[in-house]
């Protein structure tokens, strides 16, 4: 499974070290920010483009609060982008909303925290089922 | 916008009204916590939109964040604010929505960034995730932060409302489902 990472300036600190702990871990990288991007509008259409065009399951975007790169992602047809601050919704949002990226606000959380979340978000399964009809819908909007 | 589009209450109390009016819209998990938002704005002197859904029985929540959102884009509302379990899947689908920024946020700090750096005009959070104090926080940080314009975050806003290409089948549409509504209950989507 590859593993799609993007960051503007406010969140490459900690995407490196994700990054870092990811490659330790064995995990498949495509780092779509090796310098930072402009701001968190490119580096999250710059994850989403590599996520869409490729089939990939799962990013990660990183910015100041996380809030910018889910709302500028969300924008684009079929992207499914979570803000995610704790490991419940990381956990429930990969079970439930396939959520294709996760965005983690670098200002916001801690390294440890940020480890957690993205470990619990990688390991958990889409559920499909009930929950692809909410799905089907929000890929067929804008 | 006519006086008459204002929904219920019809009268607010004139000392604490804040002529504002603010669209609110949840899943199936979380209408008890809706209700308690709801509350909560109107003793403060909003007037409410509540889109629903009602009660506790299964649904989707990306119908009741277009409505939300619509309400928004349309001027029946000044402001949205959503919730679903962790209010991912519902803000997501409040933001797909022409003239919309939706904030999915799961903390004091994240709700006045949005407001005031993105414009945000839908707020949307865990409701199960986040404990009720903590929201009513989050709500009346959101509605009190003002947007504070400057030269970089116009370009940012420019940049994320430049990038969905509006769907005008969407747009008020309130058949737009119907079609995955119908699969549902043919029995298509089963776990």
């Amino acid at each position: 499974m590859k593993v799609v990472l993007g960051a503007d300036q406010s969140g490459f600190e900690l995407k490196e070290k994700i990054k870092k702990y990811l490659i330790d871990n064995g995990q498949d990288v495509i780092d779509v920010s090796q310098t930072p991007s402009k701001n968190f509008v490119e580096s999250s259409l710059a994850v989403t483009k590599e996520v869409l065009d490729n089939g990939i399951t799962k990013a990660l975007m990183f910015d100041e609060y996380g809030v910018g790169s889910a709302m500028a992602s969300n924008k684009v047809k079929g992207m499914v982008t979570a803000n995610v601050n704790e490991e419940r919704t990381a956990h429930m949002t990969a079970e439930h909303n396939g959520a294709k990226a996760i965005a983690i606000g670098a200002g916001i959380m801690g390294y440890r925290l940020a480890e957690s979340i993205v470990a619990d978000y990688l390991k958990t399964d889409y559920a499909a089922g009930r929950h692809q009809i909410r799905l089907d819908m929000l890929e067929k909007m804008i | 916008m006519l006086d008459t589009d204002r929904p219920q209450p019809k009268f607010m109390e004139p000392d604490i009204d804040k002529h504002m009016t603010i669209a609110i819209g949840n899943d199936h998990i979380v209408t008890d916590v809706k209700i308690k938002v709801s509350d909560h704005l109107k003793s403060l002197g909003y007037k409410v939109i509540d889109e629903g859904t009602h009660d506790f029985s299964r649904t989707h929540y990306p119908m009741f964040g277009k409505r939300v959102a619509e309400d928004v884009a349309d001027g029946r509302a000044d402001l949205g604010i959503v919730l679903c379990g962790t209010g991912i899947g519902i803000s997501t689908a409040a933001n797909k929505n022409e003239g919309i920024r939706a904030a999915m946020v799961g903390n004091v700090t994240q709700a006045k960034y949005a407001r005031e750096e993105l414009n945000a005009n839908v707020l949307g959070f865990g409701g199960i995730v986040l404990g009720r104090d903590f929201i009513f926080d989050i709500v009346d940080a959101f509605l009190n932060a003002e947007y504070k314009p400057s030269a970089k975050n116009k370009a940012l806003i420019e940049q994320i409302d430049s990038i969905a290409k509006p769907n005008p089948e969407q747009k008020d549409n309130e058949h737009f489902f119907d079609e995955e509504n119908k699969k549902w209950a043919q029995g298509f989507y089963r776990d």
